[in-house]
């Protein structure tokens, strides 16, 4: 096992990774930008090292930069999280040139995963479905017009290096396409420093349903089962279950089985997640492999009870997977909610700024991994996700309504945040059913959007506090008034001070 | 006492009034609400209504009441002074564009003297890695660009002015 481990990233999966390392007893070397001098993250390490300026460019994707503080603070070996350079397949070269080890799959699957065009034609090559699109990488318009005539509009642009939606634009006409693919590369350019991009047919409402492996370097692997992740905005999933309503056990032992083989095609080590999309007819279909650990991989935690990040260290470490298939299953329901600095009711537009008040919500089943403290500044140069909110039960209603009320209870003031959102989507009678698809927000807007019904109740509580500074300010103005009255002939001299030397 | 909170773009007139251990808040000379066992504690504000206790947690900052019910959270702005903004469509502000958060200035797509047409794009802000495209509240003429590309922009300042005939 490793003796000192850097964490290169920060918020809450930061945090989430400090908390395995300790329980491994392997020490810790955080990192932070200019902005971040003072981030939640950096209270969970035995070390803190400044990697460069607030820019995500100039510090948390810096890899020359990050290398070097590893080499310098004495750490064998980085997690990189998720996101900045948790998929960047010249990340993980430049560790493995550097002798650190880098906790996530070796460059060359990272490379082909990370790759989305070349996992298509490997996963096709073993069988596995996939959705039909572009099979190369090309700059010319053409050939992105020619697809998407091939394949038929709707169609979707997705960055090649992408993940978490970052580049990916849905077009529905010839006119769009252009101007999509150019914000597509701009933004994944800003996420993944890589601008290329491609094309495939877009399925309709569809599932989002994905398969969590572990593979060691011995070559033994086991999936922990799937998360259904078709709660999305902006093709971005914001909450995710397991086990999934659309699956029963046939279906499931197959997806299994086919994400196992994927990982094992692409010769793919450490902790790795197969994305699959499933249609209306219960067809599936390969989507990518997400080369990290996911934001989401809690849930699969709390029905498992297999920590992750725990595995992903030992892996890294040249350690077996002592797991069998047939000895893991499924035991419960459990759900999460990211917590985003984003407001529901303009567009989901970030909001960063100071956390005023903050109280988590706590009880039987309820996990809040966070990256946030009360007092502290959310920057505007980062991902908005604040937190998460992962609940456990024995059955799914009962994990919904507990998700529903530490929603209600878990206060975030001072920024806008999807707290009360969240809590709808909760509340709302379609996803209690569970029949539901990744155009669930778009359908179901009008249900989800604030009602306010509950204004006189805010507004008694704001008239108390308002009153009490209306006091303040009154009393203030009153002093200044009296002062002015009285004022002295020493006033009107102006600035003087009292003779010291 | 009485004066005025605003929520979003409405307004609110309020009155409070203390009898006794009773409070009566009277909300637009129409919502009445009698409240007792009023206690305040650090962050946390705790009343009686119709046989309900409601414990809500609040904060302050400068012109601004934060208050959190039902798993949303309320922003009031005290007297006449207008809210966050961030709900007031950029088209509203007649002959500029501003980004309504704080970022990163991406690109500005056009220079002095071009004229554009009511919804081309002006400028491009990036913020928590979402891009945002400020487009043109309506026809005219580039007059003023008062940031250049890689610039930090703060909320609600002019990018782009333009020349409306």
């Amino acid at each position: 096992m490793f003796k000192k481990i850097l964490i290169a990233n920060r918020g809450e999966i930061a945090v989430r990774v400090a908390r395995a390392c300790r329980e491994l007893g392997v020490a810790t070397v955080g990192v932070y930008s200019t902005t971040d001098k003072s981030a939640y993250h950096l209270r969970f390490m035995d070390d803190a090292v400044w990697i460069g300026d607030s820019p995500p460019q100039a510090s948390y994707l810096n890899i020359e930069k990050i290398i070097d503080v590893t080499k310098k603070s004495g750490a064998e070996a980085i997690h990189p999280g998720y996101g900045f350079l948790a998929e960047n397949a010249q990340f993980a070269r430049a560790c493995e040139d550097a002798g650190v080890v880098f906790i996530g799959p070796n460059s060359k699957a990272l490379a082909l995963v990370g790759d989305k065009v070349a996992s298509r034609t490997t996963v096709k090559a073993i069988g596995v479905p996939i959705i039909p699109g572009m099979e190369g990488l090309t700059e010319e318009m053409s050939i992105f017009k020619n697809m998407a005539k091939e394949v038929g509009y709707p169609v979707i642009v997705k960055a090649s290096l992408g993940g978490g939606g970052k580049g990916m634009r849905i077009v529905y006409n010839d006119e769009e396409l252009e101007s999509c693919v150019a914000a597509g590369r701009r933004e994944a350019k800003s996420a993944f420093g890589d601008d290329s991009v491609y094309l495939e047919k877009y399925v309709d409402r569809p599932r989002h349903v994905e398969f969590q492996v572990l593979r060691d370097h011995q070559g033994n692997v086991v999936h922990l089962f799937e998360r259904e992740c078709s709660i999305q905005r902006r093709h971005q999933k914001i909450i995710e279950e397991t086990p999934s309503q659309a699956l029963d056990d046939k279906l499931r032992a197959k997806m299994g089985e086919a994400a196992k083989k994927v990982i094992e095609a692409a010769d793919y080590t450490n902790a790795g997640t197969v994305e699959f999309l499933l249609d209306e007819n219960k067809n599936f279909y390969f989507l990518e492999v997400n080369a990290r650990v996911q934001v989401e991989h809690p849930i699969t935690e709390m029905v498992t009870g297999v920590d992750l990040v725990r595995h992903q260290i030992m892996i890294a470490a040249g350690e077996r997977i002592t797991l069998k298939q047939d000895e893991v299953s499924q035991h419960g329901h459990a759900i999460e909610s990211r917590i985003y600095a984003e407001d529901p009711e303009n567009n989901f537009l970030p909001s960063p700024g100071k956390i005023l008040t903050l109280v988590e919500p706590s009880g039987p089943g309820i996990r809040v991994d966070s990256g946030i403290y009360q007092g502290c500044d959310v920057p505007p140069q980062y991902d908005p996700i604040l937190s998460k909110v992962i609940v456990w039960a024995e059955t799914r209603s009962m994990s919904i309504s507990r998700m529903s009320h530490a929603l209600q209870h878990y206060i975030i003031l001072g920024i806008r945040n999807n707290i009360g959102f969240l809590k709808r989507i909760m509340d709302t009678q379609k996803f209690i059913e569970g029949n539901y698809h990744t155009h669930f927000l778009d359908e179901n807007e009008a249900d989800l959007i604030s009602k306010h019904d509950d204004i006189g109740i805010a507004l008694i509580a704001a008239t108390f506090i308002a009153s009490e500074k209306k006091r303040v300010y009154d009393a203030r103005a009153g002093t200044r008034a009296e002062l002015q009255k009285s004022m002295t002939p020493w006033r009107e001299l102006g600035h003087w001070e009292i003779c010291g030397h | 006492m009485e004066f005025k909170l605003q929520y979003f773009d409405k307004q609110y007139s309020v009155t409070l009034e203390k009898k006794d251990d009773l409070y009566g808040v009277v909300i637009n000379d129409e919502m009445k609400y009698q409240v007792s066992d009023f206690v305040r504690q650090q962050n946390i504000i705790s009343f009686r209504l119709n046989e309900t206790i409601y414990n809500i947690y609040f904060a302050e900052d400068r012109d601004k009441v934060y208050v959190a019910f039902g798993g949303d959270s309320f922003i009031f702005d005290l007297e006449k002074r207008t809210t966050a903004g961030a709900r007031r469509p950029v088209e509203e502000r007649g002959n500029s564009v501003s980004s309504p958060m704080p970022g990163l200035l991406v690109k500005v797509p056009v220079s002095l003297g071009d004229k554009v047409a009511a919804g081309a794009t002006l400028a491009i802000v990036e913020a928590m890695k979402m891009q945002n495209e400020l487009r043109a509240p309506s026809d005219g003429i580039v007059k003023k660009i008062n940031f250049k590309e890689g610039d930090q922009i703060d909320a609600f300042q002019p990018i782009v002015e333009l020349d409306i005939e």
